[in-house]
């Protein structure tokens, strides 16, 4: 490949929608509007558990304005429209017996899960109508603790599947008993992981129209995974996948949950086929705290053994991962990535995991932003700080010399006899080390710690946390990009999905510079799958990197095409100015090449390694903690854009502080949910937030030729576990931080059971 | 999400508002600055027939301290006005708590009269109104009324307010000479619904000593609560650091029993009203 004269790639350039989003001019699916358009409002369970007896729409069809009720009963065969899993790697036999069917039949499973759905020429009338729906319900006591579920007194969520645990994930690793039998310390921990929703400030919606002229079904509000959603409608409606055409509209955050094909997905396509009008539905706040997916909750139990030079010797964790009432799209991804990123940075001897994917009378649950990784890092990270107390280490101190070193690189964990059928755990490359010390020069640990011992003295409660993390990424199997240029530019065709994280700068920036042609004469586009070639979606932080070497693909195509055209060698042929040259100035345009389709294609995922520093104060008085300075180092490969990727990181590691902070959906003893607002749901806020300050680190990858590894999510990795961390170290002895929420109300809490003063209220109940 | 149908009327006057009020029967609401009434419509958890909108009528805005000495508020006195009007001495509370309600777009549109209105036991201004002794100011077709606040909040969500009363203003009566005020609260975010919150009030004698202390709570009970026995023990007292965590105790001990939710629990809010107490008795002790 010639060698690009621009430098494009790595350059800070501004987002390309800021200009159009910040002056109101974006439309989101709630702004599509169709003549003719119809309202769609999902009738939904208030039980947590119970036997549906009936469900009764006479009297919702009486209403004026309404055209249509449908319930379970209305579609045959509705077992046939149960939503498959997404990922093949994700999938188990026991998975596909307890997907969802877009409305429930015989028994509801969890408050929220929609029963019948009523459709008016208004969405105010929708609304009325579908309170005059009459379901039945006989209630039934549900089952709402994953670590207990599969308990033999437990009710079943589904009683035709016979187990409240979908499977059990064997990983070995080494003889996980002899490392522990040589080991001078063993510190053992019960931890949760609290149950979060991403919440983005867009909810779904979805606008469907079906043409009988042409046979052709049309979704506005696809997002993420445009082909998948595109295959699923075309299956269950028995249309031909060229006959469903998915369509991208502005998208107002997506963090995991946006775009994954849900229930609503196949109801609103069902109903503008049936009804031949367009179809419009557009999810509440309330109906999307209990309907969208939610994430995160586990409990592990977990052992560490090291030895007393500080050396980490070895692992087990015992846990369950709630998958809520069904298995989605997603599949086991809940227990799935936390098993894979359990072991992180450090050089174990040995491991053993054995994690329980539990089914609860509870939202499904799906992936969110840093998805698993987000969990395994804070019950490992705040296992490695329970250590380094008992060992009387420093905590970088002793997570630094447990690094797995560059010069093992690459490195695997292969799995071991007793391993189930996992996906193996290997890291392609590295300098764990290098990256470890630039976090901490960034963050000034040394000062910190001064710092910290000074306001001691004052006697404040500052603490400081460290977590490091390994966060895989860029998944496969390929992407497709199909590059087209001409007199009036370049264009870039690429399946991908733009949830406002700016893909759509950074692959024209790659575009660009290798072509050689100004960034404003590349178009991208990805928006309707009409006109873009396959495309796997935004998940897993792969978008740049597979989409971005695809593109790259492409031009080594165009670049083959132009040798011959040129009379030269393909090595020969250099891109200037958006034309192809060989030595001695002669030139062909890319029109004359024609278009190119390119393919990056990968069965290997990008490990990152990546840490975070949070220091924190507490409030003793009031419970309240803060996170006063978060600092981030990621490696990410090489940074195409190092602006966008800075508002990434920083985005995640915000949302991640809120939800350490701030953020839970909690349930009460029937299942009723309890956060169904943002003022219960509470996320973090400018004033709640300190400056997170981000360290880029690139070195580079050897999975991919334009050495790119993820950042979109990279930032909420580390968040819970620094924060967690920082909590408990300024809580100081006796006061310990077994769940990821360290809300107001939990860490008065732990301070109050510690040590109250004469006369103080102590705490004698759950906050 | 979108609120059950109603008729809705606008009224230009207060005697149209209680006119209209008058002829709507018993399932109307009024509506003034909408931020607690109208995420109720939305929820479908208030189904009013009617809503009378009182939000253009005139002449109940404004906020004036009166010869005799005592204050008043007007029901549509916005809590941005409130926060920023140059309330002093032993109207400071008022003040502080005002710049506490929600966030800048809420305090510019919610109003005085709606927040007693509304009596959420969170409200600050209705504990501010309890520690002030404030006289509520209620108009019907059939005349004025005066209700003390302490009878006015009667449960969550309850006044005694009738279905055909609208809320024209809160009387503060004159305080003694010196007396001052201040307000401390807590809430997880800026913005959100206090956790706990105290209105707290005091003269100091020359001697340094307190007299006529009010303590007010919010958010621990059904409506807002006095503190009357941490108030007793106070006064007179220096507010010494052994008086003052006397009457946090005591005022911690007010707090109903059936105080708190997941967010917090009762333990964890009296141990905040206590936290708080301390916190307020610090600041009126200091010289103005």
């Amino acid at each position: 490949m010639s060698k690009p004269r621009s430098r494009l790639i790595g350059s800070p350039e501004p987002r390309r929608k800021n200009r159009g989003l910040l002056r109101g001019e974006g439309a989101y699916v709630a702004d599509v509007r169709l003549d003719g358009q119809l309202h769609a409002r999902v009738v939904r369970s208030p039980a947590a558990r119970g036997r549906l007896l009936g469900v009764d729409t006479s009297e919702a069809l009486e209403t004026p304005g309404v055209v249509a009720a449908l319930t379970a009963a209305d579609i045959d065969d509705i077992d046939d429209f149960r939503i498959p899993i997404r990922l093949p790697f994700a999938e188990s036999p026991e998975a596909n017996r307890v997907l969802q069917a877009p409305l429930a039949a015989d028994v509801v499973r969890y408050v929220g899960e929609p029963v019948a759905v009523v459709v008016a020429d208004d969405p105010y009338v929708a609304e009325d109508a579908a309170e005059r729906v009459v379901v039945d319900i006989d209630e039934l006591e549900p089952v709402l603790d994953p670590a207990t579920a599969s308990e033999s007194a437990r009710p079943l969520v589904h009683e035709h599947f016979g187990s409240n645990t979908v499977n059990r994930l064997a990983y070995r690793y080494g003889d996980v008993d002899a490392a522990f039998a040589r080991a001078d310390v063993v510190v053992r921990r019960r931890l949760r992981v609290h149950r979060l929703a991403a919440a983005p400030m867009e909810t779904r919606g979805l606008v469907a129209d079906f043409d009988p002229a042409s046979g052709v079904l049309t979704v506005w509000g696809g997002a993420k995974v445009k082909h998948f959603t595109r295959g699923l409608l075309s299956n269950v409606l028995g249309l031909e996948p060229a006959d469903v055409r998915v369509i991208e509209v502005e998208v107002g955050g997506g963090f995991g949950t946006r775009g994954e094909p849900y229930p609503e997905d196949v109801l609103v396509a069902l109903l503008a086929r049936r009804l031949e009008r367009p179809v419009a539905w557009i999810e509440d706040r309330w109906e999307h705290m209990v309907a969208t997916n939610h994430a995160r909750e586990q409990e592990h139990d977990f052992e560490l053994a090291a030895d007393a030079s500080g050396r980490l010797v070895g692992f087990r964790v015992r846990g369950w991962c709630d998958q809520g009432a069904y298995v989605r799209t997603q599949g086991l991804l809940p227990a799935v990535l936390p098993m894979v990123h359990f072991p992180g940075p450090y050089r174990w001897q040995a491991f053993s995991m054995d994690l329980d994917a539990v089914l609860t009378n509870r939202t499904p649950v799906g992936t969110y932003r840093g998805p698993g990784m987000t969990e395994a890092t804070f019950v490992r990270e705040r296992m490695v700080d329970i250590a380094a107390a008992e060992l009387g280490m420093d905590p970088a101190d002793l997570r630094r010399r447990n690094l797995i070193p560059a010069e093992s690189m690459p490195f695997a964990f292969a799995p071991g006899p007793g391993s189930g059928a996992v996906m193996p755990i290997m890291y392609e490359g590295g300098d764990f080390v290098g990256t470890f010390d630039e976090l901490l020069a960034t963050a000034g640990y040394d000062r910190l710690r001064v710092e910290q011992q000074q306001a001691r003295a004052g006697g404040r409660h500052a603490g400081v946390g460290i977590a490091a993390y390994i966060e895989f990424s860029g998944a496969g199997p390929f992407e497709d990009v199909d590059v087209i240029g001409g007199p009036a530019g370049v264009i870039v065709r690429a399946g991908v999905a733009s949830l406002g994280q700016g893909v759509e700068t950074a692959l024209a920036q790659i575009a660009a510079e290798l072509l050689d042609v100004a960034l404003a004469d590349v178009t991208v586009e990805f928006h309707d799958t009409d006109e873009i070639p396959q495309g796997f979606g935004a998940f897993a932080s792969r978008s740049t990197a597979l989409a971005g070497n695809a593109i790259a693909a492409a031009v080594d195509e165009m670049r083959a095409r132009a040798a011959p055209l040129l009379g030269c060698g393909p090595d020969e042929v250099e891109f200037r100015g958006g034309a192809a040259t060989a030595p001695g100035a002669r030139s062909v345009g890319l029109d004359e090449i024609g278009p190119a389709r390119g393919r990056f294609e990968t069965d290997a995922l990008t490990a990152s390694f990546g840490g975070a520093v949070c220091s924190v104060s507490v409030d003793p008085g009031d419970g309240r903690a803060r996170a006063d300075r978060f600092v981030l180092a990621h490696d990410v490969g090489r940074a195409v854009n190092p602006r966008l990727l800075r508002g990434q990181l920083a985005g995640a590691a915000a949302q991640g502080i809120g939800g350490a902070l701030f953020e839970e959906v909690a349930y009460d003893d029937n299942g009723q949910p309890q956060s169904v607002t943002l003022a219960d749901y509470m996320m973090p806020t400018a004033a709640e937030l300190p400056e997170v300050e981000v360290a880029i680190i690139e070195q580079g990858s050897g999975s991919n030729p334009l050495g790119i590894k993820g950042g979109g999510e990279a930032g909420m990795v580390a968040s819970l576990g620094a924060v967690a961390n920082g909590v408990a170290d300024a809580m100081g002895e006796g006061a310990e931080v077994l769940s990821s929420s360290v809300s107001p109300a939990r860490v008065w809490r732990a301070l109050s059971r510690r040590a109250a003063p004469a006369g103080a209220p102590r705490a004698t109940e759950e906050a | 999400m979108k609120p059950a149908p109603f008729a809705y009327a606008a009224a230009g006057t207060l005697d149209e508002a209680v006119e209209l009020l008058g002829e709507a029967g018993e399932d109307a609401k009024l509506l003034a600055g909408g931020q607690s009434l109208l995420p109720l419509l939305a929820f479908r958890l208030a189904r009013p027939s009617h809503i009378i909108d009182i939000g253009a009528v005139e002449d109940l805005d404004s906020i004036d301290e009166h010869d005799d000495g005592h204050l008043s508020v007007g029901a549509l006195v916005r809590h941005a006005t409130l926060e920023r009007a140059d309330l002093l001495g032993p109207w400071k509370a008022l003040a502080e708590a005002a710049s506490l309600i929600g966030h800048l777009p809420i305090r510019v549109r919610g109003t005085f009269g709606g927040s007693l209105a509304h009596a959420d036991p969170a409200g600050e201004l209705g504990v501010v109104a309890a520690a002030l002794d404030a006289e509520v100011v209620l108009k019907s077709v059939r005349g004025l009324r005066t209700v003390p606040v302490g009878g006015f909040f009667l449960a969550p969500l309850t006044t005694a307010a009738d279905a055909d009363e609208v809320v024209v203003e809160a009387r503060f009566p004159a305080p003694g000479r010196g007396f001052r005020s201040v307000f401390e609260e807590f809430s997880p975010r800026a913005g959100d619904f206090a956790y706990a919150s105290v209105a707290a009030g005091c003269r100091m004698a020359g001697d340094g000593s307190a007299h006529d202390v009010r303590l007010a709570l919010g958010s621990v009970g059904p409506t807002p609560l006095r503190a009357r026995e941490a108030e007793e023990a106070l006064s007179g007292s220096m507010l010494d650091d052994t008086a003052v965590a006397e009457g946090a105790r005591l005022a911690a001990a007010a707090c109903g029993p059936s105080a708190g939710d997941w967010h917090a629990g009762g333990d964890y809010r009296r141990a905040l009203v206590a936290h708080l107490v301390e916190r307020a008795l610090r600041r009126l002790r200091e010289p103005a």
